[in-house]
This record gives structure tokens, sequence and C-alpha cells, in this order.
């Protein structure tokens, strides 16, 4: 009962390729730009809490502003949080009980040199000795910002490989001098690669203490963040409790009524990845728009095809008919005709999506990963389209008259 | 003798809109007994393809009743007569009406399929049903590999199939030269031999010849009704 009409499908497709593959391009297109996008986000996603939202285990930030997403908070937040300060860190620092570590850090853009070569705008990052533990770059030769080296403010830098690579290319950098702004520093350390993000390397960095940061370049200007304390717990079953302990002491320390808005932000790995994921449900939203509108253009032509299998078979159904088939039998035949076309045009597309997204792996640095959800959903979606849209065609071919059917040319 | 088809008055009218109705049928009574070898013989327009459509179930009528081996099927709705034509007939057409792109054994199965007779049972006794008409060497033949003799015994085989209690044959020989005619004629003839009902519509009276019992048809009535042996 059900071979058959896959059976007839199946070889209506291999005779005619090129009609075939006309009728299901609206499927096929309507597959591949579903699963190409849902690759992409879902890369990208895990890309995102790998690499970019990242701040390590158990770790989480206190800043200035809160992820914020629209204007008019924006505008609040900038009247009402003040800026951070080293203050604010040793501050909680001596009050937190469920923080193992506590830093701070803060950033500016120079120019460094050393010799004939310079890098511009590279990432100056004022540090304290403590988040070592507390950020993710990890120390692969000599030694991190030291409390002494804090303490004394001293000229020493802990430098990412991308600048040594271009500034001391083939010697040892440790112990060379680099000059930033035109101020020399001694390379104490050289972290460990991280990587690129979209191509975009993350190793052209300079680490130096934040007070020596602070003393040569000042705090910066009022609209500034200021530095971003970063807290280590010890385990995250107390990262809840913690975040709790700083928000409490922060607004104890700004002086904050029960029911204003914290007058600061908190961020964890986690509030990032919920804005990503924000960003991509606004783009899986239309895309899944678009792809409804192909799908459903390629429903009708599907529908038409059948319309014309119809027509074009009404002996067929005819003779069927003489012999026994009644109507579910007939409908039956054309429904999974119908379905069985827009399926293999689902598997197409499938195909042809998993082939797309491994040359862009291999190919560019754009993340993607093709989530089995996403080829189980399309498919399911193509055979439902050929289902559905094969539903008219079918009731007219099982209530054409037998008489009348037998007739036909 | 038990009758296998009895009609009572019946009639057929078709409404080609605008007030114009045909009557194509108008108070038909026949009666046709178990193992009968009868020919409906009438010009073009007589109305006999109407009452074949009937006959065979595909069709029916505006007025009147009819039995086929004792069901009232004047009063059956479409499902019910798909599974009468299915149980109780066997069709021979003039253009065999075989699936174009199906091999006969496929061809001869489908009464089977319908059925809903197992995958194994339906190839066996499709492939029996085949060796019967002495087609066993050409089961995977598809149409456009046969003669047209050859294609209507795969057509016999399967009116056959389902051992219909009525063989109606509408102008079996009318696709066919004279010798294969003869030897269609001569399949029938056998099978009437077998034990059954064969209804035979045509309008060569040779070929009627070749029946027991003659009824003509007029305008939409029985002209005449003879027992020709």
């Amino acid at each position: 009962m059900w071979r058959e009409p896959v059976t007839i499908a199946l070889a209506a497709l291999r005779s005619h390729k090129l009609r075939s593959f006309l009728t299901l391009f609206g499927i096929i297109i309507s597959v591949f730009t579903l699963i190409g996008v849902m690759s992409i986000i879902e890369g990208l996603n895990a890309y995102i809490a790998e690499k970019v939202a990242n701040f390590g285990t158990n770790v989480f930030y206190v800043t200035r502003y809160p992820i914020i997403t629209n204007a008019k908070d924006w505008l609040e937040a900038q009247r009402r949080n003040p800026k951070m300060t080293v203050e604010d860190m040793e501050y909680l620092q001596e009050r937190m009980t469920l923080a193992e570590y506590v830093g701070a850090q803060d950033w500016r853009e120079k120019d460094v040199r050393a010799g004939k070569e310079s890098i511009d705008d590279v990432g100056i990052r004022g540090t304290t000795p403590t988040m070592v533990h507390i950020s993710t770059e990890k120390v692969a030769a000599g030694r991190y910002i030291a409390e002494s080296d804090y303490e004394r403010r001293a000229m020493v830098a802990f430098v990412g490989t991308e600048v040594t690579e271009r500034l001391f290319p083939t010697v040892d950098p440790l112990g060379k001098t680099i000059y930033i702004d035109g101020l020399p520093f001694e390379i104490v350390g050289v972290a460990e690669r991280v990587g690129s993000v979209l191509g975009q390397t993350q190793d052209n960095f300079v680490f130096i203490p934040l007070t020596t940061l602070n003393k040569i370049w000042g705090e910066g200007p009022a609209f500034d963040t200021g530095p971003w304390i970063g807290i280590k717990c010890s385990s995250p079953d107390v990262m809840a409790q913690a975040m709790d302990e700083a928000r409490t002491l922060m607004r104890a320390r700004r002086r904050q009524k029960y029911d204003d808005k914290d007058a600061f932000g908190l961020i964890a790995s986690e509030s990032l990845t919920n804005l990503w994921d924000q960003i991509f449900g606004g783009i899986a939203a239309v895309a899944v728009g678009v792809v409804s509108v192909f799908l459903v253009v390629g429903g009708i032509v599907i529908m038409n095809i059948m319309l014309a299998s119809v027509t074009e078979r009404t002996r067929e159904i005819g003779i069927r008919k003489s012999l026994g088939a009644r109507r579910r039998d007939i409908l039956l035949q054309f429904l999974v005709e119908a379905s069985v076309l827009s399926t293999v045009g689902g598997l197409v597309g499938v195909l042809a999506a998993l082939g797309a997204t491994a040359l862009v792996v291999a190919t560019t640095p754009v993340p993607m990963r093709t989530p089995l959800g996403a080829v189980i959903l399309s498919l399911a979606v193509s055979t439902a389209v050929g289902l559905f849209f094969g539903i008219y065609p079918a009731q007219k071919a099982a209530r054409l008259d037998p008489v009348i059917a037998l007739r036909a040319e | 003798m038990a009758l296998l088809i009895k009609t009572e008055n019946l009639w057929k009218t078709y409404d080609m809109g605008e007030a114009v109705a045909v009557q194509a049928l108008r108070g038909v009574n026949l009666e046709i007994p178990r193992n009968e070898y009868a020919a409906i013989m009438g010009p073009s327009g007589s109305g006999k393809s109407t009452l074949m459509n009937l006959i065979g179930c595909l069709d029916t009528p505006t007025d009147g009743r009819y039995w086929l081996n004792e069901q009232l099927v004047s009063e059956m709705d479409d499902d019910q007569l798909a599974f009468i034509r299915n149980k109780e007939i066997g069709f021979v057409f003039q253009t065999f009406n075989l699936l174009p792109r199906a091999t006969a054994l496929h061809n001869v199965e489908l009464p089977l399929i319908y059925n809903g007779t197992p995958a194994a049972e339906r190839r066996e006794r499709a492939a029996e049903a085949l060796a019967a008409v002495d087609m066993a060497d050409r089961v995977n033949h598809r149409p456009n590999e046969l003669s047209g003799g050859e294609r209507q015994r795969v057509a016999i085989a399967r009116a056959l199939v389902n051992r219909p209690s009525l063989l109606l044959a509408d102008e079996p020989t009318g696709n066919l030269d004279s010798q294969t005619s003869a030897e269609i004629m001569n399949f029938l003839e056998r099978l009437h031999n077998q034990g059954n009902t064969i209804l035979l519509v045509t309008h060569e009276h040779d070929i009627a010849a070749h029946a027991h019992r003659i009824i003509k048809i007029r305008d939409g009535q029985i002209e005449s009704d003879e027992r020709t042996r």
C-alpha cells in the first residue's frame, strides 16, 4: 500500500531530473536557508560561549553599567551610575566573604614600539596581580604582574604573543624594553596564545600594573566606565550567593534605597550569552519568516505539479478505481507521492547545506555548526509541506468519477 | 438457477444542463443467471455503454434497482461500489487499460493490493493468474514490451485474479487483428467452460456470435433477447 506510491514518486523524480529539480527548488532553498542560518547561529553561540563571553569559571564582574539594550535605560544609567574606582575594588576585597579573588582591570589604547618596529592602538590593560586567577590569559613564559609591581607602580609589562611576534620576531622578548606611548616598559612575562575570534587576533595586548596605568594616563574622562572589578568564587554553587553579596555591598556603598535600581552592573558569562541569544533570536525570527515564504512558494509549486500529474494520470486513476481502489486509496497514493517529492527536496537541501557548511568552515573563520535538530526539523517541515499542498490535488484525484476517468486519453 | 444479475426498471438520465436531459437508459429489466455467456449488442448511442457501466458498478442508476450476486448495489455509496468492483467484477477493456509503467505482474497484482492481500500471497496468485493465460514467461515485461494479444491476456489475468463472479468484457477484441481476436475469444470460451459468467459488450456480430445469448439494445431499451445456443 505504501511502497507503490513511494516507488512511483521516486521513479518520476528519476525520469525527469531537471523538472524535479525545478519543482523542488523552493523546498531545497528553504531547507538550505533554514539549516544555514541555524548552523551559523549554533556555531556563533558555541563560539561566543567559548571565546567571547568566557570570563573564566566562577567569575563575574562588577562594572559601571549592566548590559543595556535600549537608549532610555542607557541615559538613566549614565546619570545614576558613578564611574567605578580602584577604591570600589578595595571595598569589595575587604568585605566579601564568598570571593576567592577580587581584582580590577582598566583599558587604554596606545601605540607600542620597540626599535624600529611599532604597533598602533594596542590594548593596554592595567591590572591587579590577582587578575591572574580571574581573567583567562595564562602565563607562558616569565611571570604575571606581581604584587610588588602593583605597589611600586613598576614599568613592567606582560604581553600577548601578537606583540612579541611582531616586535621581537627572532629574539627572546623577556627582559626587553618596549615603549608604550613613548615610555619604556620591561617585558616580564609572555601570555599563552589565545587565538582569534572571527578572524580578529586576541593576542594583541600588553598588561601593566593598574596603578602604573592610572599614574601615567590618569583615571580617564568622566564618561569612561572606570575599571571592571573581577570576582572569582571558589565553586559554581556559590556564584549566585556571591553575586548577591556583591550587589548588597555595592548598594550599601552607593547608599541606595530599597527600591532604587542598582547603580552599577553585575555581568557574568551568562549575561553575555543571554544578550547574544536575544540578538540571534531576532536573526532566527527573520530567517524563519523568509523560510516560511520560500516554503509556501515551494509548496505551491508542488501543488501545481501534483495537479498536472493528476490530470496526466486521470486514466490511471480510472483504471485503479475500476479495480477496486477506494477514494482513500487514491487520496493516500497522491499524498504519499507529494510528500515523497517534498521530502526528497528536503534531503537535497540538507545535503547542500551540510556541504556548504563544511566548505565555509574549511575556508573561512566563520564558525558554523549544524545542529541535528535543524536537520530533523527541516525534513519534518518539508514532508509536512508536501502533505499539506498535496491535499487538494489528492482530493481532486480521489473524487474523480471512474466512468469519466476511464474515458480520458 | 440463482441469478447473478437482476435489474428492475433501470433508468439513467444525464443532465446536460440548460434543462436538456439525455435518457440513456429507459427502463431496462435484465436477468442473467450464473455461468451465462451473454453478449450485449447495440449501435453507438444505444445505451449499451451506460448499461455496461451500471452493471460494472462504475456508475449508479437514476432510477430502478440492480442486484449483483444478491446484493442491492443500486443503493450503494462510492466506497461500497469500489469494494463490489474489487470482489465481484473482472473488467476486460477494449484498450486493455494496463498501467504503462508497471510490469505485467504488478498490473495483475493491483486488485489484490486494493483488497489488502499480503504481498507474498499477492505475487503468488498474480503469477498463477498469468500462467493460466500462458503468460508465465512474460511476468516482468511492461505493456509496451508486449503485443496487443499479450496485453489483453494480461488484462484477462488481472480480471480473474480475484476470482470475480462476473467477467465484464467491453469490446475486448476492438483493438486486435482477427487472428489475435480469435485467440482471445477462445480464451473467453475456455473461461466460460470453467464456470465463469461472462458478459460481452460488442457491436460486432461475429464476436457476439461466440456468446450463448444475445441481448440487443436500442434507444435505451432492450430490443431483443435471444438464446443462440
